[in-house]
Parts: structure tokens; sequence; C-alpha cells
């Protein structure tokens, strides 16, 4: 009776730290660049039928978060961006998370092909295990191209979208994946220029680690380079028009100056503040000599997410090709 | 014997509550879903009749 007291029989988690295993931030980039494959597909669906797709790739999105905390529980716990997080924190069990992340699959997969069709089921369960299988378990320890290949898992949701509203994957969606593909990288690795004592403390090869900041700065160069050029193409195949082709240039030219500043820099040289002074800072407490990271790392979500507006805009107003 | 704290026990039921929530909406979802594919496919099925009494009565023609 007393060890029941002490230790609790029961879990004490709340519906409010399920939620957070469904990384919500993530969620919505996932719900908004779904949404904009579906709406940019050829053909008319019938809204009912659009909106619980998009729910049911929001929560096989959420369900792959639920898993990848489940079992990076320990490893999150050691970092200061993650350390918050429901498992890490103890919040929730890791078997729990697990089970969540399971059902949850299994629900929003089924769903899917249910309410539109088998093609668009698969990708989402494709998605799922790569991400929380494929990412989690095999690659991202074993190699600083983690996040290169990884990335597939996060440029999945507009081919889904599209699948969902058409039965097909053409190569129109296969463009939109590419680009939030080779988005990655760059993005990812702004970030790990300025935090990566905390994937060196928690063992995970990211390329400031595994090769150093210089090497980094420029692969961030290299991939923006191939970037920018594939964010542009949509404007000049016949899929948008000239909104998009207006925001893809003028925005990738920023993105090149951005990563040609940052490979210039000595972004990520030293440790980051937190470690220098020898105490707890934000995440985003960084040295002045990190701000090209940052920067960079903050105009890609917007870049990215003024891309998906633009065909958003295009195709719902009627003003694309 | 167990005893649970009260901590638990409001958890619990909190969990409780939005499993069943949630159970709820998923019923409604396939629900919603499965009306909406009859309704679509009693649609196809009638295009698909109009356009085959069409073909028949150009052949007549």
């Amino acid at each position: 009776m007393t060890e029941a007291q002490t230790t609790p029989v029961l879990s004490t988690s709340q519906p409010e730290d399920f939620f957070q295993l469904l990384k919500p931030r993530v969620m919505s980039l996932v719900v908004f660049t779904a949404a904009t494959g579906l709406v940019v597909a050829p053909g008319s669906m019938n809204p009912f039928v659009a909106a619980i797709a998009i729910l049911c790739i929001a929560v096989g999105a959420g369900a792959a978060g639920a898993l990848n905390m489940a079992l990076e529980g320990e490893t999150d716990a050691l970092m200061r961006r993650t350390r918050g997080r429901p498992v890490a924190a103890g919040r929730v069990r890791k078997n729990d998370a697990m089970a969540f992340g399971v059902v949850l699959s299994l629900f929003s997969v089924m769903l899917l092909g249910m309410n539109t069709n088998w093609l668009a089921a698969g990708l989402l369960a494709l998605t799922i295990v790569y991400y929380a299988g494929f990412y989690t378990l095999l690659l991202k320890r074993r190699t600083p191209q983690n996040i290169v290949i990884g990335g597939a898992a996060g440029a999945f949701p507009p081919v889904i979208g599209w699948a969902a509203a058409t039965g097909q994957a053409p190569w129109q969606a296969w463009l939109l994946f590419l680009i939030i593909f080779l988005w990655t990288p760059p993005h990812s690795w702004a970030l790990a220029l300025y935090s990566a004592g905390d994937y060196a403390k928690a063992g995970i090869p990211m390329m400031p680690v595994a090769k150093g900041a210089r090497s980094t700065r420029l692969q961030i160069l290299i991939y923006t380079l191939i970037f920018v050029p594939v964010a542009i193409a949509p404007a000049f195949t016949g899929m948008a028009g000239l909104i998009y082709g207006v925001v893809s240039v003028v925005g990738g030219l920023a993105f090149l100056g951005l990563a040609l500043r940052l490979f210039r820099s000595r972004a990520g040289d030293e440790p980051d503040k937190a470690e220098a002074v020898g105490r707890e800072a934000a995440l985003y407490d960084v040295r002045a000599q990190a701000k090209p990271a940052r920067d960079l790392f903050a105009f890609s979500i917007l870049y990215l997410m003024a891309l998906f507006s633009a065909l958003l805009v295009e195709a719902l107003s009627g003003l694309g090709v | 014997m167990i005893i649970l704290s009260p901590e638990e026990v409001r958890a619990r039921k909190r969990r409780n509550l939005w499993i069943a929530l949630g159970l709820v909406a998923f019923i409604v979802l396939v629900f919603t879903t499965t009306v909406l594919r009859l309704q679509q496919n009693q649609a196809d099925e009638r295009a698909l009749l109009e356009s085959q009494a069409n073909g028949a009565a150009r052949v007549v023609k």
C-alpha cells in the first residue's frame, strides 16, 4: 500500500500530453502541404471527402511523430530542443506513446483508404513506416546524410493529397515532393549549425557534428543551388502561374543570398552560447556569429510556406495555368 | 490491494473521456464516408447508364 502511494500504479498522463505527441507544429505544415497537393490536383472533390482526407493525413503524420517520440525518449531527454517532449519529460510512458502511435496509424490509413483510394492510403502508410521505422530506427544514428534521406518522409504529404484527389501520383505531384525533399537539408542543417552541441551530446551524427561547420555550410550552399531551380520549376512547366513565378524567383534569390552569406560566415565554428558560458540557454539564444544560420533557418520556413501558399491561391482563384 | 491516488483517478477519467470522444468521432467519420461513397457510386452508375442509353440511341438512329 505504501508502494502504491509512492510509485504511480496508473499513468498520470493528461490528454494534452498525448496531443503533444502528435507534434502539432509539424502536423500543421503537413496539413498545409497535403491540402495544397489536394487542391492543385486536377478535377473536383467533395469538400467533406477532402476534409476527411486531410484529417487522415494529419493524424497519420501525428502518429508517426508519436512513434518517433516513443522510440527516441532517451535521446530527446538529452537535448534542449526536445527535452520537454512528453516521453522525454516522463509525462507519458514509452509503451503508451507507442500504442497511441500504432492505433492512430491504423485508423488513419484505414479511413483514408475507405474515404478516397488505396494509393493515397498506401503512401500514408509508407510515410509512417519510413519516418518511424527507417529514419528514426535505422538512419538517424548511422549517417550524417540522415536528414537528406529522411527528408523524404516530410515530402510525401503533397503526393498523398494529390493521390487522394485523383487516385494517381503524376510527375507534378513528385515535383512538389522534390521541392520539400531538397528544401529539408539546408533548413535542417542551418538549425543544426547553431545547436550542434545538443546533437553531439545525444550522439546523433548530424552534419556539423560529423563533418564540421565548414563542410556543412558548403553543403547547405550546394543544396540551395539545386533546390532553388527546382522550386522555380513549377512556374515553367505549366503547373503554376505568374504569382508562383514571382514568389519563387524573388524568394529563391533571397534564399540563395542567405545561403551564400552563411557560407562566408563562421556560423557553427565555435560551440553555442550555452556551452560557452556553461549555463542553460534558450534554443534561439545564439551567438552573433551564428546569426546567418538562424536567419536562413527562419527564412527557409517562410519561403516554403510562400511557395505552397502561392500554389494554393492560384488554384483556388483560378489564376494558375 | 491497489489504491489509486486522486491524481491518477482524475487523469484516468480525463483520458477515458477523450478516448470515448475519439471513438465517437471515428464512428461518425466512417458513417459519413460510407454515405458519401454510396452517393458517389450511385452518381457514377447513373452517368454510366445514361451514356450507355445515349450510345444505344445513336446506334438505332
